[in-house]
């Protein structure tokens, strides 16, 4: 039971932060909304959206960190700490997907569509599959069909050129 | 009588049924994939279309927009990603639904609320054309803005646990829709310098981001079971139709008020299905009597959001045909095929060519039965997409959504984009912060924006908001909405008081 109330409280420590990550960006924001030039054709300008937008959520984030920092008490912040790498490596595979969906989108302009995405797929898929030669063998199968294939049937039969690359 | 002849001779011709039948079957296949939206797969249509006679050509681009609008639950209800922006509140219990192990039912339920959503759609299109469209256009920018204010009061339905979050994560999405250009007088907003900001975010993008890579990162949380070669969905993948088709007729409440929700907002330029099947939901939800049932898996949600947002495309019909307006971009590229045929769309097309118009009423209706038939037969196929192990379904997934976002604009830096929005998406998610309302905020705030500033243009006088009848009825309805929510929140607080401390 305590477990799960400091599980908690981690999760509201977390929230807290990112409370204040977003007004940090909103507040830069509204500054920014409000050297935005008015037009004279028109009563609002172009800023004026973004600081009526900006000003609420930065009203409402005001509010959600006076709460956070009244509920949560001060040892919190300290396991708050503590428990990160226990969460991190509880979710390494979230961070494996996003590490190869970043070199995957980010090498695809460079190498093309069709190597990029084989590479891709079957890096995740045997990554991801049981350690049998049928599961490796279905994933190179798969990889080849979404690759090479999904890019010949957009530029066959759509006329959509995937990137081909440099 | 002799219109309506012509126009079902042509549209039950063996060869228009046929090309119906494979454009009824492409448009739920490209909906079904995360990324490809009914407008993408009804330009793809449009240059086949040439060749052929002008009903017989919007014959099959209907049978796609129809067979797009139900294909965006089988994402929705599988993987738990709309599948377009349509299908949005159709994850809210599909999803749940589906991962309860019945996956059939929620697919089912999706399907059957289609197609009597697209059925009554028709018959209100049939009907009642001509005085919904003319009411339709004489809608100003005041009474725009007075409805986008009352759809953002739909954010109450949609916070989750937290109506404070909820509020942030819908003030989240407006701020991501004033990035780029600023929508009246182009002037260039937040782009940091950046090229890839300064058109502004995408709103597929945003949705795929958000939706199919912060859901897909969740499914791998969990080693062990994807380690072990654990199915997306375990359970019954029986698609019961018969029993399912009665389910959803017994809620013939819901069924139409969700269908008239969805014909309305179609008839409105430039509303639509991603706006109807929140509407539809959040309507549902507040008429329902066991409101905390919904997003817990209610047949009712399912109901209400399928029904909606398919009746869109028969809404969207009637300013097309009563005015020649297109009621939004799926509908814009049905005029430009008639246009290619030298068909002229605007107030005489009723009675210069009477027999298109009655056969496009009559392709709606085949188009949702071909649908219906489609669905029965194939959805068995559809279903075997739960069994597929998660590390093989994962990674395909995702280079769905990252073809469907490249596709959308063939712009290298919309892929960039996807992947900083989907990592923004996980840690919300993570957060525990609804995304729905996020997403409504997207689709909203370039709408309220443009609409606040247009009517401000016309008139500066603030009070225009609250004296024309049909402003002031929408701006009622949302404080009506918003009372409603703080009841209904005030009467949870006190009941979990009340089972906290039963002796007091």
């Amino acid at each position: 039971m305590p477990d799960t109330t400091q599980r908690q409280e981690s999760g509201d420590v977390a929230r807290l932060l990112s409370y204040v990550a977003l007004l940090a960006v909103s507040a830069g924001l509204f500054l920014e909304a409000r050297t935005i030039p008015t037009s004279r054709f028109e009563v609002l300008g172009a800023g004026a959206f973004p600081i009526l937008v900006h000003g609420t959520l930065i009203a409402l984030l005001l509010g959600a960190i006076v709460g956070s920092v009244r509920k949560l008490p001060t040892q919190a912040y300290g396991r708050f700490f503590s428990n990160i790498g226990q969460w991190a490596l509880s979710r390494r595979l979230v961070f494996v997907v996003f590490g190869c969906l970043a070199v995957y989108l980010f090498t695809m302009p460079v190498i093309g569509y069709p190597i990029a995405t084989f590479a891709f797929l079957a890096v995740l898929q045997i990554t991801f599959a049981p350690k049998t030669r049928k599961a490796v063998a279905i994933s190179l199968v798969l990889s080849v069909i979404f690759s090479f294939g999904l890019n010949w049937l957009f530029a066959e039969v759509f006329n959509v050129f995937l990137p081909r690359g440099r | 009588m002799d219109d309506f002849l012509i126009g079902a001779a042509q549209v039950l011709a063996p060869t228009t049924l046929i090309m119906m039948f494979f454009g009824s079957f492409a448009g739920i296949i490209a909906a079904a994939i995360p990324g490809f939206t009914v407008t993408m797969a009804i330009v793809l249509t449009l240059p086949l279309t040439f060749t052929m006679e002008p009903l017989q050509g919007i014959s099959l681009m209907l049978s796609v927009y129809v067979g797009g609008y139900t294909g965006g639950l089988i994402s929705a209800a599988l993987l738990g990603i709309p599948g377009t922006p349509s299908s949005v509140a159709t994850t809210f219990d599909a999803f749940p639904m589906a991962r309860k192990g019945e996956p059939g039912r929620a697919l089912s339920l999706g399907v059957w609320a289609s197609f009597f959503g697209t059925v009554i759609s028709t018959i209100v299109l049939i009907f009642a054309a001509p005085p919904l469209a003319i009411f339709a256009v004489k809608l100003g920018p005041w009474e725009y803005f007075a409805l986008i204010v009352f759809a953002l009061t739909i954010v109450a339905s949609l916070v989750g646990h937290s109506l404070q979050r909820g509020l942030i994560a819908a003030m989240i999405g407006l701020a991501i829709s004033t990035v780029g250009t600023d929508p009246m007088m182009g002037r260039p907003r937040f782009d940091m310098g950046f090229e890839m900001l300064a058109a502004g975010l995408p709103f597929l993008v945003v949705l795929i981001g958000i939706f199919a890579i912060s859901q897909l990162a969740s499914e791998v949380e969990d080693i062990n079971a994807i380690k072990t070669g654990e199915k997306l969905v375990t359970g019954d993948v029986e698609f019961k139709t018969w029993a399912v088709m009665r389910e959803v007729l017994m809620r013939p409440v819901n069924l139409v008020r969700s269908s008239l929700i969805g014909v309305a907002i179609g008839a409105l330029p430039g509303a639509g299905g991603s706006i109807a099947n929140l509407v539809a939901y959040d309507q549902a939800k507040r008429a329902s009597d066991t409101p905390e049932a919904f997003g817990t898996g209610t047949p009712d949600g399912i109901v209400a959001s399928e029904a909606g947002n398919s009746a869109t495309a028969g809404g969207g019909l009637i300013p097309l045909i009563a005015l020649g307006i297109p009621g939004s971009a799926v509908d814009a590229i049905l005029m430009a095929s008639l246009m290619v045929h030298g068909i002229s769309v605007g107030p005489r097309l009723i009675m210069d060519n009477g027999d298109l118009v009655y056969g496009m009423f009559i392709a709606m209706a085949v188009s949702s039965l071909m649908m219906l038939l489609i669905c029965i037969v194939s959805m068995r196929a559809f279903l075997r997409v739960a069994e597929v192990p998660k590390w093989v379904v994962v990674p395909i997934v995702l280079v769905c959504c990252v073809v469907g976002s490249f596709a959308l604009n063939n712009r290298v830096s919309d892929l960039y984009l996807l992947g900083f929005i989907g990592l923004f998406g996980y840690a919300l998610k993570s957060l525990d912060y609804p995304l729905a309302p996020l997403v409504l905020g997207v689709i909203l705030g370039p709408i309220a924006e443009t609409n606040l500033r247009r009517a401000l243009m016309t008139d500066s006088d603030w009070s225009l908001f609250f004296t024309r009848p049909v402003s002031l009825m929408f701006l009622i309805a949302a404080v009506l909405s918003v009372a409603w929510a703080v009841r209904g929140i005030l009467k949870s607080r006190n009941d979990q008081k009340i089972s906290k401390d039963p002796v007091s």
